[in-house]
């Protein structure tokens, strides 16, 4: 079966795809300064001037829209770069090299999935002080034990296999063996979980936004926007409605994506 | 006699199993307090120049509180007073009112917070089994593709974003609920649907992978060949087999639960815990900040070992292999 064939992938591919194009292009399309403050224009309804209405403070709900758009995704972009680089290294090393090592990392991983993933970042937003800091290093610190196992399980399928023997019998340098040899096997299970991930990384900077502990004003995000949104839905809905319905869509699209690709790289689980 | 042996066997593993379990929560606990207790030394700013505001050239006010708070002994000696009275129930005191006990300030968000959270559970998991047991059996049907379909929007619509929908039908659009508040049962609707929602359709994707799994066994032909009616079928045989693998994940819903009620909390101004742990990472209050965190980390662990405990009862066949 093609990707193309599969709807969910295509759905999710198309939304992805919009935000993500939104995202880049956000700073030209956008009408207004994100910033920019005008008295006159407070909590000014959807149409005319503001397409999407203005916020608290008179700014153009459209433009804090867009670059929100590419907070999101720059934040959820770096969360999961630090955490494949860790993850990826720390379970290529755990499975490969095992003994003392492997427990350590294994123990360290157990103890992170032992914690709620909001209460370690409220605690690293205690430490670092509430901002984009804290929620890239809370994020990847809840993050990477999911990589580091599947790696790991991976690794170890892997260690025993003809062509590993082979490299080492040869005479090969371990370095090589990981970099040629292992890498290039597991990277498309690893790419797969890792696109799963990236819809519940943005779900969960916004929800820090969304409590004040992430992103900070002035930059705009959708999480920050929803809340300041939220206490003026009865006289001015179009704040919070406009920002949770582009946080769901793009939430969605991510998982529709990840879903259809786990199909279509592992048929099996489709057929279910 | 055989027997007698076996079973002591048995009963030795169970309680073996159990011992590991407990051990290994007591080390996540321990760990938490080494957490919580160094990220208090690294937390920016001094609590007792923030505590004394206008008075902060008061240098005996200023030794006093020291001395109150603990903070004028060696590192050491603080970490062990500190482990010491989380060991009973005491947090220390509160940056923000001076003087207060942390466990007076929380007090009464831990009437609300678990609470809320436990009714959540308890509702969720009927109603996601129904759920995903009503697709299950219509496979390939209509029904089957929209149930999934809402399913997944369920899942990717982050509660807040969902809260701010059904709060502008239910409570301003339509005004049947209040917008927030705390204290009527029908303040308590709107938080525990978005608490709901989330941990439901979890429940529900599960049991619709799992029950599906299950009806391709062998004992359900047989089942079906001898006649049996098809809703005992799935109720006596079928379900009964996707309990033990859910059991597995209330655990994982629980956290989200737990997680949900800052946002939910946050949202309709309810004085939790999740609240006032947000407030208090604002107002630089960081000893209530850490009780939290240590609360909700017992809480978690707990429950999970509740499951784990749990899966050996509904599942025999662990219990004999471990």
């Amino acid at each position: 079966m093609t990707l193309l064939r599969n709807r969910h992938a295509v759905i999710g591919g198309v939304l992805v795809g919009f935000v993500t194009l939104l995202a880049v292009l956000g700073p030209w399309l956008a009408p207004f300064d994100y910033e920019a403050v005008d008295m006159e224009a407070v909590w000014a309804p959807p149409g005319g001037e503001h397409l999407m209405g203005a916020d608290a403070l008179g700014r153009d709900v459209l433009s804090r829209f867009l670059v929100g758009a590419r907070v999101s995704l720059g934040v959820a972009l770096s969360v999961l770069a630090i955490t494949l680089v860790i993850g990826v290294t720390l379970g290529v090393v755990s499975g490969y090299v095992g003994g003392l090592v492997d427990t350590l990392v294994m123990r360290l991983a157990d103890i992170i999935f032992a914690f709620p993933e909001l209460i370690l970042a409220i605690l690293v937003a205690a430490v670092l002080g509430p901002g984009k800091l804290a929620v890239v290093v809370s994020l990847a610190l809840v993050w990477w034990p999911g990589i580091a196992r599947l790696t790991r399980s991976l690794v170890l399928s892997l260690k025993s296999a003809l062509f590993v023997d082979a490299a080492i019998t040869s005479g090969t340098p371990t370095a090589r063996i990981l970099l040629q040899h292992i890498l290039p096997n597991i990277a498309a299970p690893i790419a797969v979980r890792a696109s799963l991930g990236v819809g519940f990384i943005i779900m969960a900077e916004a929800t820090l936004s969304f409590l004040g502990l992430g992103v900070q004003e002035p930059e705009p995000t959708w999480g920050a926007m929803i809340r300041d949104g939220i206490g003026a839905l009865r006289t001015d809905p179009h704040l919070a409605l406009f920002a949770s319905l582009g946080l769901a869509t793009v939430v969605i699209g991510f998982n529709f994506l990840g879903d259809g690709l786990r199909d279509w790289l592992d048929p099996k689980a489709s057929s279910r | 006699m055989h027997h007698v042996s076996l079973r002591a066997a048995t009963l030795r593993a169970v309680w073996r199993f159990a011992f590991r379990r407990v051990f290994g929560i007591v080390l996540v606990l321990f760990v938490a307090v080494v957490l919580t207790f160094g990220a208090l030394q690294y937390v920016p700013g001094d609590p007792i120049l923030i505590l004394l505001g206008d008075q902060s050239g008061d240098v005996e006010l200023e030794a006093r509180l020291r001395a109150e708070y603990g903070l004028d002994r060696p590192l050491t000696e603080q970490f062990v007073s500190y482990l010491g009275g989380v060991l009973r129930g005491d947090f220390g005191l509160s940056f923000r009112f001076a003087s207060t006990p942390v466990k007076d300030v929380l007090a009464t968000g831990l009437a609300i917070s678990p609470v809320l959270a436990l009714v959540a559970l308890v509702l969720s998991v009927p109603l996601g089994i129904g759920l995903g047991t009503f697709a299950a059996r219509r496979k390939g049907t209509l029904a089957d593709s929209l149930t999934m379909f809402v399913l997944v929007l369920g899942i990717s619509i982050p509660n807040f974003a969902l809260a701010s929908f059904l709060v502008y039908l239910f409570a301003v659009r339509v005004p049947l609920l209040p917008v927030a508040g705390w204290g009527t049962p029908a303040q308590a609707v709107l938080p525990l649907v978005l608490l709901i929602v989330p941990a439901m359709v979890y429940i529900g994707r599960l049991t619709r992978t799992y029950l599906l799994e299950v009806l391709q066994e062998d004992y359900i032909r047989t089942a079906r060949a001898k006649g049996l009616r098809e809703h005992l079928v799935i109720y006596r045989h079928a379900l009964r087999n996707t309990l033990v693998p859910l059991s597995t994940s209330i655990g994982i819903i629980f956290g989200g639960l737990l997680s949900g009620t800052f946002v939910v909390e946050t949202i309709f101004n309810i004085p939790g815990l999740g609240s006032l742990a947000i407030q208090s990472v604002f107002a630089r209050d960081y000893p209530v900040v850490m009780a939290v965190v240590l609360l909700y980390t017992l809480f978690y662990s707990l429950i999970n070992l509740g499951v784990d405990l749990l899966y050996g009862v509904l599942d025999p066949r662990i219990r004999l292999s471990s």
